[in-house]
């Protein structure tokens, strides 16, 4: 039986080479392609595929977001995050929402294939380093949670997409227009946002998205001849 | 027209997506991928290819600091940068640095072919900030 395999990032040169790698294996297709958070969500709905595979950062809807609506929508969806960063707040993130999957995109063409064969076989496949949290994550546990980094304000998962769309320049209204909501529901969302994180301006709402993964943004322009990006 | 590409990116399924496009016109080959900016410069040192094509933010070195070493190396290969930093001064930063063509990664699968095409005839191939080309 084949693997239907749907994926989704913002570059067709990433889609394509996905595309090339998932596809020389026999057996696996690729049933569909999206291009944000949201349209993966649809396609998902429409073509229930056996795995999604979501790049953590996309617009509109960011992979991580993402993935926790394809596992609310289908609590059987398998899903692999494909990230450029394995920071921990990223993996905790991903572990969270559901994913089953953590794969580097500097690693994908060696581990993809294994991940997405795991997937099939009802395992979860992670980095070393997602391991390595995991177990460390574990064995704190045991000891008291002693190390627990500080909660960040509880915010709900609609919040979160406000705050994305908020951060990527969108006003109040096209926010209420892109999830369906009255612009007034969406006021109450942004000032409720404003609120729990104690913000004044949109300036303080795309830090934070920033230093949270939310939105990802390109790295300035400033660099050192070792390669070592500076701001 | 027969053109050899070297590729160079950290990230290996931008590589992939990168060869498939390649791939695609008759005659072009890619000869060899690199993940970093210091096998780039080796790589094409070694294999003297006609066209490299070159990510900026890559460990090791940096892709603006490879394309100057790769320019005074060999100076008969052109270097396409291809590059998620959609700016108006990185995109002169690269030119400076001896590049001749600069694409953003957003656009990469619909200009890549005119840019390697461009740059394999020593001709510039620039992408827009608003998403336009321009060569001459």
């Amino acid at each position: 039986m084949k693997v239907r395999i749907l994926i989704a990032d913002d570059h067709e040169v990433v889609r394509r080479g996905l595309c090339t790698l998932l596809q020389s294996h026999e057996g696996w297709e690729i049933c569909g392609e999206a291009t944000d958070g949201r349209a993966v969500v649809e396609k998902a709905k429409e073509l229930k595929p056996d795995v999604v595979i979501v790049d953590v950062g996309m617009p509109s809807l960011n992979g991580l977001a993402a993935t926790r609506q394809l596992v609310q929508q289908d609590p059987n969806c398998k899903v692999i995050v494909l990230t450029i960063t394995d920071s921990d707040q990223v993996i905790r993130e991903a572990l969270d929402a559901g994913a089953r999957g953590f794969v580097l995109k500097s690693d994908a063409a060696r581990d993809l294939v294994a991940a997405v064969e795991a997937l099939q076989r009802n395992r979860m496949f992670f980095t070393p380093r997602v391991n390595d949290m995991v177990l460390a994550g574990f064995l704190d546990r045991g000891n008291g949670a002693r190390n627990t980094p500080p909660r960040l304000p509880h915010l709900t998962p609609r919040e979160r997409e406000v705050i994305q769309l908020l951060a990527e320049g969108k006003s109040s209204k096209e926010v209420a227009s892109v999830l369906n909501l009255s612009t007034k529901t969406a006021e109450t969302h942004r000032s409720n946002i404003m609120r729990k994180l104690g913000f004044h301006s949109i300036r303080d709402l795309v830090v934070y998205a920033v230093k949270n993964n939310i939105i990802q943004v390109q790295a300035p322009s400033h660099f050192s001849a070792t390669g070592d990006e500076v701001a | 027209m027969a053109v050899r590409i070297l590729i160079a990116d950290d990230h290996s399924v931008v590589r992939h997506g990168l060869k498939t496009i390649l791939g695609e016109r008759e005659g072009w080959e890619v000869i060899a991928e690199a993940a970093d900016g210091v096998e780039a410069v080796e790589m094409a040192d070694r294999l003297n290819p006609d066209v490299v094509v070159l990510d900026l933010s890559m460990p090791r070195l940096h892709g603006l600091e490879a394309c100057r070493q790769i320019r005074e190396k060999t100076p008969s290969c052109e270097i396409l940068i291809v590059t998620q930093h959609d700016s108006p001064q990185m995109l002169q930063q690269a030119l400076l640095s001896g590049a001749k063509g600069y694409v953003v990664k957003a656009n990469a699968a619909r200009d890549l072919l005119a840019a390697v095409d461009a740059v394999s005839q020593h001709r510039n191939f620039t992408t827009h900030h608003n998403g336009g080309a321009n060569t001459k």
